[in-house]
Formats: structure tokens, sequence, C-alpha cells
């Protein structure tokens, strides 16, 4: 699971309906408005990058945003994928080893 | 997790995110964001991809980086971040991480043609000193050879470049530098005698004026870019101009693009120098106090490999005017000479010479550079107005030379990357010379890199074939013996004949004359060009490559053997930026599997030889030097044990395990709880990093490259300093006596660099006086003419390829490519082509084809909008996909004086499938 906190800057004067059609995203909380400097705080939450990658093109592809980027990222690796990677040739040498190379170099 | 759980956790990033967003918040949302925080430990650290040097700040827990933040302390990004810097902890995590050694075998031994096995350390050590100790004992100190890198830590490439040129004798060791920033480097030695920027990132907020020359940095440098963006929208009267062979990104935020034909930069330079004198410009106070005029040779060759015997049958044309080239017509009138005329390349052997000549004769050259004929010469978009692409060149002009206006010009690779780098380089610090516009605030050339620590590696350690620390030579008696003395080593230790460079090191694999070669933090046979020669000769010949890498790419793919690395936050680690900004890290997690730091592997791997091993009198064909027999690198044993050392002692106790790096005890407060598996693994309880720290850093203190003790760094409020850092005081503008300590007083100005300070002088035709006239303090103002690039587009090969980088992946992809999301964006590289010449081929957007050079071919998608809009004539195509091997087709073409592959330009024809 992916969690993003993402500024979003618009005019000012645009502020109420940029934070309105942000808060209408699925997967995105808005949770402060800056109406003077015209800066949204939103956190968006997505299953992987990939969702929360396209997410951020989502908010950047809204009327009147002018700038959205992230600047926190919190993420949580899938647990089996670091185990093995964490594992991986600790049991050494040729023979007594059960491993074998990644695919891509067989 | 739990609903309240992902609540707490959000309430707590948004707030964070608001106060690094400059949002004032209340003392909930504050007291949110500390909560949510609280089981984690941040540290700062840097980002490990390009030359900008971001600031993060990450947070860990149980052993693994759970979130990362921009540093908003950090005066490079103040908390933002690019695309690629985001990821920086996820790709430490992909699933076809190496984490074992890996061997080619046959019946449980090596073998060239076997597959690859997992073996032991042990098992892996074993064959790479069996391998050295043959190779060694056939070809000597040249018969072995380093590809290096400006990714590697700064103690990584310190240990590396030691462990070669004091231990093995040999300097065949050179950074993938070499084909980033090496043009750039001639330029800073050959003008100023001292490498790297006299400006700073700074310059962005104090100037009026951002020229980009070859640098398409809204792509490639997002973080300093939104800086530009910032400045422009700060400031009306700010302009930014974009040079560029084709349209990109960073066009859409200039107030002017000039997109001019491969190699015009040369014609365009001198057109606005020319204008500087035409209009009365010159900054005479300036330049009669601070500079000289200069010029060199132009029959320097090409950088290819000269003669028949290598090349591929269809390269020979090219290949042949290495040696001999008959000029077009721009090249004649550029050069003073005559259409057709054959001009044998006779000064390739010494293509850096150079002498002063007068300013009338500098005028007198630029004399042909006019309006209408680099107008004429230099538009790149046939579609152009003449008249408009006209204007647009008086604009730029204007916009130099306009009194009172800062102006700052920018370049990476569109300048370094060129058959003429160096030569650009040149001009464009003449140009701000004669205008008097440098080493100010927001006036300047600033050369921007492109890997993270092209500066703070390999130019600022000199891990080059030629170079020692802070600006030393290998070709310099007088630096030898600073290096042997401050290394306790024995007078004549290191061989005082320079050793290849990066893409001669991939020649002498091919032709045998280098066995044995380790790979250490770059995939040299995915990105150096024209690699069917590489790859066949990584293959096909006998050697043995060692290949340390983190995930499988094409380098680790032809390696004989492949030891698997901790990646950048699973060691500690230092990185020099483009500004001279110094920043460490400490190690945040610990490294998967068994794989282990490269600094680890190459202390552990000099634990089996000994100076006895190679100290002893050695042939080298082709060693000349005053006080040296020809031929032969005399035995220094006897004086090694007049120092106390005994031929059987190890290269890790003389060059490592020093009595005074061992007072480095681990653990060190300065870790703050961190681990550090290099000291682990070596077991002797000093502090590797920080004690060759602090052996490296004398070479730069009193000499201008001042860099502060390792804790400095590490304290809580230092987020880098920029060297010289002279009394406790980071560096800002060099060369200006108001900022620079090393300017001597009442000077103003001062550029002090001592390399090639003594020149002969002459005309535009050659040297008339032999004898070196010092220049103490002066800058020199080169004239260099246009030159032709040496393959250009012709009946068969009809269009221009360009190749480079894309936003989403660094380099060769090993890295970026294995988080998803940077995948998807960009799954597959693609060749961005004009849509009327794919029509006129019978093409579509997204038709699979065949782009094919003299050299080699692959198949491409073809893309026909999107970010980048060619020109008509003109291909370009990423280099970061191993699917799509573009370097196939690029061309080896080089600078001659920086040995830098010129990326940029070369002659392809598409084709459908």
């Amino acid at each position: 699971m992916n969690l993003s906190g993402i500024v979003v800057i618009c005019q000012p004067q645009k502020l109420s309906a940029v934070a309105q059609a942000l808060s209408e995203l699925p997967g995105v909380e808005v949770h402060f408005e800056d109406r003077d400097q015209g800066k949204i705080i939103v956190v968006q939450e997505a299953l992987s990058i990939a969702a929360e990658m396209n997410g951020l093109r989502r908010i950047k592809a809204l009327p009147d945003v002018i700038l959205a980027d992230m600047l926190y990222h919190y993420f949580e690796e899938d647990p089996e994928i670091l185990e093995g990677l964490m594992k991986a040739g600790r049991k050494q040498s040729v023979g007594e080893s059960d491993l074998t190379p990644p695919a891509s170099m067989r | 997790m739990t609903v309240s759980r992902r609540n707490f956790l959000k309430a707590g990033i948004a707030a964070s995110t608001a106060s690094m967003a400059g949002l004032s918040l209340g003392p909930a949302a504050l007291a949110a964001a500390q909560e949510t925080e609280a089981d984690w430990q941040w540290d700062k650290a840097v980002c490990r991809f390009c030359g900008t040097g971001c600031g993060l700040m990450l947070a860990t827990s149980n052993g693994r980086v759970v979130a990362q933040k921009g540093d908003v302390e950090n005066p490079v990004n103040r908390g933002w971040q690019c695309v690629k810097g985001y990821f920086n902890a996820k790709i430490m995590y992909g699933q076809d991480r190496l984490t074992q050694p890996l061997m080619r075998m046959k019946d449980g031994q090596f073998h060239k043609q076997g597959d690859f096995v997992p073996v032991s350390w042990e098992q892996a050590f074993d064959e790479m000193e069996r391998q050295l100790r043959k190779t060694y004992a056939e070809k000597g100190p040249e018969g072995i050879a380093c590809f290096g890198s400006g990714q590697w830590t700064i103690q990584e490439g310190y240990a590396m470049n030691k462990l070669f040129k004091a231990g093995f004798r040999s300097n065949n060791i050179d950074p993938n530098a070499r084909n980033c920033m090496a043009s750039a480097v001639v330029g800073f030695y050959s003008v100023f005698g001292t490498d790297e920027p006299a400006g700073n990132y700074d310059d962005i907020e104090n100037t009026d004026t951002m020229i980009l020359w070859g640098a398409n940095m809204a792509e490639m440098h997002t973080v300093l870019w939104s800086r530009i963006i910032n400045r422009r929208m700060a400031a009306p009267n700010v302009r930014i101009v974009n040079l560029t062979t084709f349209r990109n990104m960073s066009s859409d935020g200039a107030d002017l693009e000039i997109v001019f034909k491969p190699n015009t930069d040369l014609a365009i330079q001198n057109y606005i120098a020319r204008e500087i004198i035409a209009r009365d410009a010159v900054n005479w106070d300036f330049v009669n106090k601070h500079t000289i005029f200069a010029t060199g040779p132009s029959d320097i060759g090409y950088g290819l490999r000269p003669g028949d015997e290598y090349a591929f049958p269809a390269e020979r044309d090219i290949v042949a005017k290495e040696l001999k080239v008959t000029l077009d017509k721009y090249e004649a009138i550029g050069q003073r000479r005559q259409e057709g005329e054959v001009v044998e390349q006779n000064s390739r052997g010494n293509p850096l010479a150079h002498w002063s000549i007068s300013f009338e004769d500098y005028k007198k050259a630029l004399e042909p550079y006019t309006l209408d004929f680099v107008a004429e010469l230099a538009k790149g978009d046939a579609s152009e107005p003449l008249e408009d692409f006209k204007a647009k060149l008086q604009q730029l002009a204007d916009l130099y030379i306009e009194a009172n206006r800062k102006v700052v010009s920018f370049w990476t690779m569109g300048f370094n990357q060129h058959q003429r780098g160096s030569w650009v380089n040149q001009q464009v610090y003449a140009n701000h010379l004669l205008l008097g516009k440098h080493a100010q605030p927001g006036n300047g050339a600033f050369s921007l890199t492109g890997q993270p620590t092209a500066c703070g590696t390999a130019r600022e350690v000199g891990t080059f074939s030629h170079r020692l620390p802070a600006d030393r030579l290998i070709g310099v008696p007088a630096h030898r013996e600073f290096t042997e003395a401050h290394w306790k080593l024995p007078a004549k230790t290191i061989n005082p004949k320079p050793g290849s460079f990066y893409g001669k090191i991939m020649r002498d694999l091919e032709d045998g004359s280098v066995k044995w070669a380790w790979v250490q933090v770059n995939n040299p046979w995915h990105t150096h060009p024209n690699s069917n020669h590489w790859i066949k000769a990584a293959r096909e010949k006998d050697n043995f490559i060692i290949v340390s890498e983190a995930y499988p790419g094409i380098s680790a793919k032809v390696a004989d053997l492949i030891l698997p690395v901790a990646m950048i936050f699973e060691k500690w680690g230092a990185y020099g930026n483009a500004e001279r900004r110094t920043q460490h890290w400490r190690e945040q997690v610990p490294p998967p599997g068994v794989a282990r730091g490269d600094l680890w592997q190459v202390l552990e791997f000099s634990k089996r030889f000994t100076i006895g091993d190679f100290w002893g009198e050695l042939p080298v064909p082709g060693l000349k030097g005053d006080g040296y027999e020809d031929g032969k690198l005399p035995s220094v044993l006897t004086e090694a044990g007049e120092k106390g050392y005994s031929a059987d002692d190890s290269l890790y106790k003389v060059l490592f395990a020093t009595a005074d790096n061992m007072k480095y005890a681990w653990p060190d407060p300065v870790a703050k709880g961190r681990d550090n598996h290099t000291v682990n693994l070596l077991g002797d309880g000093w502090f590797v990093e920080k004690a060759l720290w602090q052996e490296y850093v004398h070479f730069g203190r009193g000499v201008g490259k001042d860099l502060a003790d390792f804790d400095v760094y590490h304290r809580d409020e230092v987020r880098g300093l920029r060297w010289p850092v002279v009394d406790g005081k980071e560096g800002t503008w060099r060369f200006n006596e108001q900022y620079d300590p090393y300017v001597t007083k009442g000077a103003g100005f001062e550029f002090y660099g001592k390399l090639a300070k003594a020149i002969p002088s002459g005309d535009l035709d050659g040297v008339t006086d032999p004898t070196p006239v010092p220049l103490p303090g002066k800058a020199k103002i080169f004239f260099r003419p246009y030159a032709a690039p040496v393959e250009q587009p012709d009946e068969n090969y009809d269009l221009w390829l360009s190749t480079g980088r894309v936003l989403e992946h660094w380099h060769s992809g090993t890295m970026t490519r294995r988080v998803p999301e940077l995948h998807r964006a960009v799954p597959a590289a693609v060749l961005w082509m004009h849509p009327e010449d794919a029509s006129e081929r019978g093409m579509q957007r997204n038709d699979l084809v065949w782009i094919e050079s003299r050299r080699g071919k692959i198949q491409i998608r073809v893309e026909t909008t999107g970010r980048n809009t060619m020109p008509k004539g003109m291909v370009y195509a990423p280099f970061f996909d191993e699917g799509v091997f573009i370097n196939k087709v690029a061309i080896d073409a080089a600078c001659p004086m920086s040995k830098e592959s010129d990326y940029k330009k070369c002659a392809v024809k598409v084709y459908k499938v």
C-alpha cells in the first residue's frame, strides 16, 4: 500500500473549485487549504505505485491545476519479496545452494 | 492495516506535507505529524540519480525504508523531488535484485562459455585473483583495467583509484564520467587551469537570463528547472532560451527556442562573439586584466580507432576520415580554407596543444561568422523561414550583450557529447569572458553534470586514467611525487604513463591488449556506443570480466563473474554534485542476501596480494619519462623496505589499513546507532569510510579544493557544503575576490588555476614562438572554428540520430526499470520522428521499424507525437531500454581532446520491418 502527500498549486481564486474536484477523486482526501498561497494538501491512497502515479497524473490533469507534486511518500513493501531478498545467498557454496540465478541470467 | 492506523498515518502525512509546502499549521496538526513518524528513524540522505544532488529524508523501521520525503532544509531542492528521486528507496527492492556472486561455470570450474552458477565470495575472489595473476604475468600493468563510475561513492572511487594506481601500478582506470563530462573538464582545465564551475545554483535566483545549450533541463534536471521556472515567474524581465536540435519539454518554458543543426553550435557561438566585438560590447577592463586570446589546431581527428583492422566493412568509409577529411563548403569558410581541400589530421597525437594569439587574429578568425553565414548553416528546422531564424539569433546575441543584463549559460550532454565538445565548452566561456559576465552571482557559464558524483568522485578524486586527486595529473612529476609522499609510497611507484580512457579500454579488450577488467557502479556494455564491437570482444575474446552489479543488466550478462553489491542506502557514502556541494549519508538498511558494498569488495580483494607481487621491475611498453628507463617501471621494493614495508605485506595493509587509518575506530558516535556492513565484514574495527575520507581531504587543502572533516558533513544542521570550505565557511563564487578567499586581495578577479598556464605564442596558423609564456591568474578566450560532424546523413543513411535520456529512467534503466510505475510510464524506448518522415517511409505511429547505421541495426517503435517534436530529417531514441539497444547503432566518434563519445549525431536509415 502506498500513501502520498501531494501539494497542489492553483490560482487562489480557483481554490474552492479545485479542492472540490480533488475531493471527488477516489482515493484522494483533501486535508489542508491555503487560500492566500493557492495551495491544497491532499493525501492519496493507492494499492500500487502504478496506481499512485496514475493518480498524480489525474490530479495534474484537473482544470486550473498549475502544478501538483508529491512531497511525501510512504510505502509498504510486499513482505514476501523482502523476505526472499534478505535471505538469498545466505546459505552458501555451489551444490548446497538451493538458489538459481534470476530467469534473465539463465 | 487497520482503518484507524491508516487514518492516523494519513493525518500525519498530510500535516508533514503541508509544513513542507510552507503552510502554517495549528498545534494539533503538527502533533499529528510528529506522532505518525514517532516510531520511525529519520535521517538525511542524498538522491542517487542525477547531478543536481537533491536532499532527501529517509525513514527506516525494522531494517527497511518505510517513507521518504524531500528535504526542506536542503538548499538544492528545498523539499521538492522529481519523479525518479521519489523512488530512491524503491529501487533497492526489485524482485531480480542480485544477492549472491554468480560465475560462469562448466563441470564445477570457471568456463568462459559456461552458465551462471551461484558461488561463494571465496570462490569468486579465488577466480578473480587467479585470472588477474595470469594476465599480469602476461601483459603487465596495462593488461588489466577498471571501468569506474560517476556514481561510485567518493570513498569507493578513492579506494579503487589507489588500488590500481598505487597497488597494481596501472593507470587503466577510467569512469563512465568520461562519456558524460570529460569535455567540460577539458574546458575548465584549458580555460581556467582548474576543474569545476565558478558559480553555483544560486545563480538561478540571481540572474535575468538563462540560456540552455543542449540541456533539456525540464526532463533531465527537473528540480533545477522548477527553480528556473520560479525565477521566471517571479521577475518579469527574466528570459529563458532553449537551444536544441529538436523541440523538447524545455521549449515549453522558454521565451525563445532555437532549433539548430548538429555541430552548428560552434558557428552560433562564433556569431555571438563576432557580434560582441562588432557592437563594441567587449568589457575591455575585464578582458585586459584577466584574459588572453588563444587557439589550437583543428586537424585533430574524430576520436575513432584509425585503420580497418577492427572496423565492420560498412564502417570503413567513415573510419577513413579519422586520418583524412575533405572540407565541405561551410567548414571551408569557417576555417578560411578552400572547399574540397583534403586535410590530413596531423594533430591527432596532440589535440590539446594551444597557443596565444593577438586580439586582431581573434577578430579576423571570427570574421566569416556573419549572421547570413551562420543562419544558413545552422537553421535546424527546414520548415522555419530563414528570416525568422535570423531574428532569433539576433535576439540571442541581444540577450548576451545587453548592458547590465545578467546571463547564465547552462549545458550538459549537448555540448559535452560532441565531436568538438571541448571546443564548444571553451567557446561558451569565451563569450562570457569577453562580456566580463563570469564568476559573479547571476553571471556565468555553468556546466551541469549528469551523474550524482561525476564531480565528487570522478573529477575531484581523479579516477580518470590521467588524473590523481585534486587537479593533479599522472603526467606531471611533481603531482605523482606529492601523491606518493602522501600515500607513503616509494618514489616511482606510480606509473608515469597515463592509462587507457573508457572507450580505449573497450578497444583494448577488442584487440586483446586488456584481458582482465572490473566494472563497478556502471553498465559499460549497455552505454558505450557502437556496442556490437564490445559485446563480441567481451564474449568471444580470451578475457575475464567482473561486473559488480545490483541488477542483471547487459554488462552483468556479458560478464564472467557477477558480484552483488550493496546499493545507495545500504552503505555509507558521499557524493559531490554539480555546484561543488559534497553531501554524506549513513548506512540506513542492511544489504540483501550476501550482497556487499563496492568498497568492501575492493578492500577485501586487496588482501589477496602483496606489494611484492607488483612493486618489482615491470615492463611497460611505450613508457617514457625523465628518470625512467624506456619501457620499464623500476623496482621500488628496496625503498619500500626502507620505509618499513616487507615484500610480503598485503596491499590491504600498505594502502588501506594503515596505522594512520586504523586510528579511526568503529563504532563512532557520528553513526548515531547506524550500522556499517563494510566495517563488520572486514572485521578489524576501523571506520573505513571515515578514515579514507580524512586521508583523501589532505589532497585538496590549500589548493582551492578544500573539503571539511568527515564529522562536519554528518552534523544535523549541515546539508552538504560547497568547496572550497575555508575556515569553516563554504565556498560560493570562485575566482571573485568578493567571495573567494583564494583570490589575491585587490585583484578583483583571479583565475588562479595552475594547469596549462604557460603557453607558446602564435597566430591563426600555428606557433610562431615556442617559448612558454606564463599567464598567472588569467583565463583564456579561445577561438574555435566550425567543424562538420564526421558522419552526416547521405543518400543511404538519410537521417540524423540523436540519443539521450528520458525523465523517468536513469541511464541504462537497471535501477529505474525495477520500479513498476517508472517502467510503465515509458515501458519501451520509442523512436521520435517527424510525421512526414514517417509517412514518406510508409510508417505510422506505433509501427515497429528497423533503425540501421553502418554499425548495427535494431527494431524500435515509431512515435510521432508526445514530449519531443523532431524537425524533418532527424530522429531521437532514448538509451535506457536494453530491449531497444540503440548503442548498437550509435557511433563511437569522440571529442579527440576529451575522449568523450558523441551520442548526439550519427547517420541512420529507418525502414519497415
